[in-house]
Order: structure tokens, then C-alpha cells, then sequence
């Protein structure tokens, strides 16, 4: 890969701005199940999010599509740490890409223990997910709030010295206030958004299609909502230093760079995997083919380069 | 986790629209080439098929047919949602992303040499994919019971094959599996000339009910279909205590095991487990699903 899309990202060395995102490739290596796909092609790679005792998840149905997008609710379906730091991050080829755990729990307990136990892995940093939409206990439950939020990165930041990604829940009022309490509580990076609650009705038996009742909205239909919070969480990371991993329904490489120039230093792909799982081969070069276009020698130098000069930014529409 | 086995075993193709043909019933078979999936398809595999670009989502099909020489893959289907209605109107020569072959197929067991294949409506496919790449192997002999409410999707004639013990007015068979020296026999509630009266299991009771305890340690079923019929199978397995497995379906986001989206609930001997269906099924132990 070319070294105009290497960059930094909260201390780990990144041979791409791509990361692919929690809970849509698994523990890292079922999608070399596909030909010609190479996590040599990502920066990093998120694993499922993780407990501290194994999880079942939710009863069928998981997922619905919906307008250029789809429902989930998994429901942190997962083996549990033991499982995970034993037997699955042996089994991982950490020459290829970087690998970086997702930490879940149902108590800020829980989520210490968890990264505790990373801390003791060969794990390259860990993303604590507080944004969570599809289980009762922990995930949102702590990522709307900006107080509990800080409490869980400081518990988490008491136990490692890895880098710590806070991953910011879109169902908040103020995502901006959100980020100032995770940064003061000790975040190295933050990922701006997870997915969007939502729902679906199956009007001929007038229940809900997803099992849990709700579940999380992503894909290009959450893509703008994405692309503003980055835009308002850089307003207040940009200045501390604090890089962002944008995502949100990134599908091309055309809509990863309009994520950069909002204010993010890597971009994340999930959802877009689903359709197309050879999508970061061909993201990586349209993010060359730019570089070289307008002239930029890395790819670091995207970040925030969105032009206001002359313009209004006002919160209202219409 | 890592498994060079599993690598590289999923292609991901540009297929070309060989035919697309429609039948009563609102059912369509749609042939493709996909010459590398082709290659690779076997009995209860699936393809994950892009279905045009203002569908998000893939769609899983179970593969019907697949010729190894000429690389093409069958699939059946019924347009349900918007995703195989828009699939529904593509027509010869346009190409659509294809994804496959997913998934773990049947896997008979040789000392049961005699096999009972039922499948149901949309369920159907991989049966006749089993009964056309068995044909012959001759650990087996295959009998396919097929049930449907819509006129079967394919031509029906008075059976040739003669199958001791299945009740008379099941008259007819699938001519293709004829050709292929299948026996094979129908049922649907509608009515159909040459077709069992009724649900596709109640036919395949009835036969399983005349066979010896002798001759039924040498049975065993494989199904596909909808939930009801799936259950209706598995009752039968238990009843007359035979090995069963069951191809499942599932709504799936990414057909390759990394979402945990399209997970079945399994009840093994170390305790409740969820498994994928793309990826660990779809084709599971009867005996562990209810
Ligand atoms: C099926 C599925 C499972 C997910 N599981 C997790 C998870 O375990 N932990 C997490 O932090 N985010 C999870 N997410 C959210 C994604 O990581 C990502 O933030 C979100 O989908 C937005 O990006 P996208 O539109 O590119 O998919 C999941 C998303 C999907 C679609
Ligand atoms: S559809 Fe994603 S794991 Fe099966």
C-alpha cells in the first residue's frame, strides 16, 4: 500500500485510514473466508464487542432492512474475555493490520475487568463502547450521559495504558459535551457514531421485526447524521490533539474523504462490508487517486480541511 | 478465529443473467453464470445476490442446480420483498454481484443408505441439488417428497419409478429427477393432479409407517422449508427415530459469519449455543434446532 495512506492514529502506526468496524467482521478473520479480501488491506480491524462473561444476544430476528440502510440487534453476542484473550487473539495475525477489542459491560465494573484483561493481551488498543443500543444494561445506558460516560473511560483508563477510542452514542443531545468529559476522563481517541436507534413493524401481525423490539440504524441513511457529530466532536477534539475515527454508511471513498475533511483521521466500514466486501481495496485507492488530485502527500493531511471561510454554521435547518 | 480452511472459499462474482423464467404462483427460476461458485457448490449451499443497487442489503438463495462445466448456478424463488421483486425483473444478460457458495451442506451418512429428501415450497431447491449430485453415488438410493401450495414449478409426470408402500394417489414425480433415475413424489392441499392430498410430512408418514424396524434403520431424512414443515419433519425423525438434518433460513446482513446476524439458537450436549446460519450452518442436526 502506498505510504500516503499511512498514518498515525492515537499511537498505533495505521497502514490505512480504513478500520473495520465492530460487530460486522467478527473476530477479525471471517472475512478472509472471501477471495481477494486481505486485512493487509485495513489500518485496524475492531473485533465483536466483548463481556466479561459469555453473551447468547438477542432472540431472532437480528436484522431488517430499511431505506439505504438496515436494523440490527445482536445483542453482544460473544464467547466472554477468557475466550476471547486465550483462545481467539492467539489465533490472529498481528503482522497483517492492527487489532483493536471492543469493551462492553453492564456495569463500569465490568468494563475495568474487561479491559483489564486486554491490557494483559496482545491487543493493540481497545475501544469502549458505551453506545450500545441493543442491551438493557450498560452500552447507552452509560454513552448518553456525559458524567457516566466519563465514569467508565476513567475506570477503563485506571487499568490500561494502551490507547483507549471512546465510541460516542448519536442518541444524545449534546455529542460535543459528551466527548469533553470522555477526553478529560482520559480518552486517546473517539469513534463518532455508533448506530442510530430504530424500529420496525410487521403490519400484517402488528409485531415488531426484531426480536429486541429495537435495534440500531446504520448504513447510508445515517451517513449526513454521522458526518455532522464529526463535524461537532472535531470542533472539540480537533484543538486537544484527540483524533477521530469517523463512520457512519461510508460506502466510497468519495464519502470517507467528506468524513476526513469534517474532522476524522481514520474512517470505519461496516455496513458497506455487507454489499460489498472487497470495498476497501478499492476505498484506499480513490483516497490515492485524491491525494494525488489535490495535491496532499498523506493522507493525514485530510483531517478538518473542510473550508467554512464565509460561512454560517447555525444549528437550525429550513 | 483462524482457519485455513475456511480461507478463500467464498468468491465474490459478477454473474451474468443466463434465463429467468417465470411460473404460476408468483415463483421465478433464475439461471446465472458464475463459473468460480459453480465450481464450488454443493448440496444446502447458498449465494448472497445483490439484488440492484437501491437494495441495501444482499439476499441469501439457496442453490437448486449448479453445472460444474458449463458454470452456471439455479436458484427458485418467490419474491418476497423488495429486494427479490427487484430481482424478479432482471432479465438475460444483465449481471448482478454474487457472492458464493456459503455454507455447509448436507452430509449423509453413509450407513443410512437410504434417504428420505423432503422439501417445501422455497425449500425445495436443495433437494433436488441433492438428488441431482447424488444420482451417482451408489452408497445411496433418494427419495424426494416435495410439498407446495402453487402449481409446481417444474414438469410433473406419472411417476416412472416405482417406490413400494407410498400411497397410490401420489402418482406423479418430478420428470427431471426421473431423468436423473430419482424416484421422487408430490403432495399439496390444493389438489393437484397426481399429488398426495396433503401436507408433504403426512405423505412421508404414511410411507415411514409401512417400512420395517429393520428397513427404517437404513432411512434417514433430510428437509428444507418452511418453519412448520421443518418442525413436522423433526417430529417424524423422533417418532420413527431417525438421523435428520435441516437446512435453515435466516435474514442475513453479511453471509460470511462476521455480523452474528443470522444465528439460530442450539441446544448441544455442552448447553444452549448460537450458531450462524450462513456460516455454521445452514444445514443442521434436526435433533439440536427443536
Ligand atoms: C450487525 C452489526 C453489529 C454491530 N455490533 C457492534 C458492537 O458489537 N460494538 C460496537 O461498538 N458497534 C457495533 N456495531 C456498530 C458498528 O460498529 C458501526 O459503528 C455502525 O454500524 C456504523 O457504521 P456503518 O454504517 O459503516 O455500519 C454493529 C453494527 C452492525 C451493523
Ligand atoms: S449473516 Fe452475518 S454472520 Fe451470518
Amino acid at each position: 500500500m502506498s505510504s500516503r495512506l499511512a498514518l498515525k492514529f492515537c499511537g498505533l502506526q495505521l497502514s490505512s485510514p480504513i478500520v473495520l468496524l465492530s460487530g460486522c467482521v467478527g473476530f477479525g478473520e471471517e472475512y478472509t473466508r472471501v477471495e481477494g479480501f486481505s486485512n493487509q488491506d485495513v489500518g485496524a480491524i475492531v473485533l465483536k464487542g466483548t463481556t466479561s462473561q459469555p453473551r447468547l444476544g438477542n432472540p431472532p430476528h437480528r436484522l431488517w432492512e430499511t431505506p439505504s440502510g438496515m436494523l440490527n440487534a445482536i445483542g453482544l453476542q460473544n464467547p466472554g474475555i477468557d475466550k476471547v484473550v486465550t483462545e481467539i487473539l492467539p489465533s490472529l495475525n498481528f503482522s497483517e493490520t492492527c487489532f483493536i477489542a471492543n469493551v462492553c459491560g453492564s456495569t463500569v465494573d465490568e468494563y475495568a475487568e474487561v479491559t483489564r484483561r486486554f491490557d494483559d493481551s496482545p491487543i493493540d488498543a481497545m475501544e469502549i463502547n458505551i453506545s450500545c443500543p441493543n442491551v438493557k444494561e450498560g452500552g447507552v445506558a452509560f454513552g448518553n450521559y456525559p458524567d457516566m460516560s466519563a465514569r467508565v473511560v476513567e475506570a477503563c483508563r485506571d487499568v490500561t495504558d494502551k490507547p483507549l477510542i471512546t465510541k460516542l452514542s448519536p442518541n444524545q443531545t449534546d455529542i460535543a459535551a459528551n466527548a469533553r468529559a470522555c477526553i478529560e476522563a482520559g480518552s486517546d481517541a473517539l469513534a463518532v457514531i455508533n448506530t442510530i436507534m430504530g424500529m420496525a413493524i410487521d403490519v400484517e401481525t402488528q409485531r415488531p421485526i426484531i426480536g429486541n423490539v429495537q435495534g440500531g440504524l446504520s448504513g447510508p441513511a445515517i451517513r449526513p447524521i454521522a458526518l455532522l457529530k464529526v463535524h461537532q466532536v472535531y470542533e472539540v477534539a480537533g484543538p486537544q490533539g484527540i483524533p477521530i475515527l469517523g463512520q457512519g454508511g461510508i460506502e466510497t471513498a468519495a464519502d470517507a474523504i467528506e468524513f476526513l475533511l469534517a474532522g476524522a483521521t481514520t474512517i470505519g466500514l461496516g455496513t458497506a462490508l455487507f454489499y460489498d466486501p472487497l470495498a476497501a481495496k478499492k476505498i484506499n485507492s480513490g483516497i490515492e487517486e485524491y491525494l494525488g488530485r489535490h495535491g496532499f502527500s498523506s493522507v493525514a493531511d485530510l483531517t478538518g480541511q473542510l473550508n467554512l471561510s464565509d460561512m454560517q454554521n447555525t444549528p437550525a435547518s429550513g | 478465529m483462524s482457519d485455513p480452511t475456511t480461507q478463500n472459499t467464498i468468491c465474490l462474482e459478477e454473474a451474468t443473467i443466463i434465463s429467468q423464467q417465470s411460473f404460476p404462483g408468483d415463483q421465478y427460476i433464475l439461471r446465472v453464470h458464475a463459473p468460480r461458485s459453480a465450481a464450488r457448490a454443493i448440496p444446502g449451499s447458498f449465494a448472497h445476490l445483490a439484488c440492484g443497487p437501491a437494495i441495501p442489503m444482499r439476499r441469501p438463495l439457496s442453490i437448486m442446480r449448479a453445472h460444474q462445466r458449463k458454470g452456471w448456478l439455479e436458484f427458485l424463488y418467490k419474491p418476497v420483498g423488495a429486494g427479490l421483486e427487484h430481482l424478479k425483473k432482471q432479465t438475460t444478460g444483465e449481471t448482478l454481484s454474487l457472492l458464493g457458495p456459503i455454507g455447509n451442506g448436507f452430509t449423509p451418512d453413509p450407513r443410512r443408505p437410504n434417504i428420505l429428501a423432503i422439501g417445501g415450497g422455497v425449500g425445495i431447491p436443495p433437494m433436488i441439488f441433492l438428488a441431482e449430485s447424488l444420482q451417482n453415488d451408489n452408497r445411496f438410493e433418494v427419495l424426494v417428497m416435495m410439498g407446495s401450495e402453487v402449481p409446481f414449478p417444474f414438469e410433473l409426470s406419472k411417476a416412472g419409478i416405482s417406490v413400494s408402500r407410498v400411497p397410490p394417489t401420489a402418482s406423479y414425480g418430478v420428470t427431471l429427477l426421473e431423468e436423473w433415475g430419482t424416484p421422487s413424489r408430490v403432495a399439496s392441499k390444493a389438489g393437484y393432479e397426481g399429488c398426495f392430498q396433503g401436507f408433504v410430512t403426512e405423505l412421508a408418514r404414511i410411507w415411514l409407517s409401512k417400512l420395517s424396524a429393520q428397513e427404517l434403520q437404513k432411512v434417514q431424512l433430510l428437509g428444507c422449508g418452511p418453519t412448520d414443515m421443518l418442525k413436522a419433519t423433526t417430529v417424524l425423525a423422533k417418532n420413527f427415530d431417525l438421523p435428520c438434518q435441516l437446512a435453515l433460513e435466516e435474514y442475513m446482513a453479511c453471509g460470511v459469519g462476521g455480523c452474528a446476524g443470522c444465528t439460530v439458537l442450539l441446544h448441544t450436549p455442552q448447553g444452549p449455543t448460537m450458531k450462524r446460519v450462513c456460516v455454521d450452518g445452514p444445514v443442521f442436526d434436526a435433533y439440536q434446532i427443536y
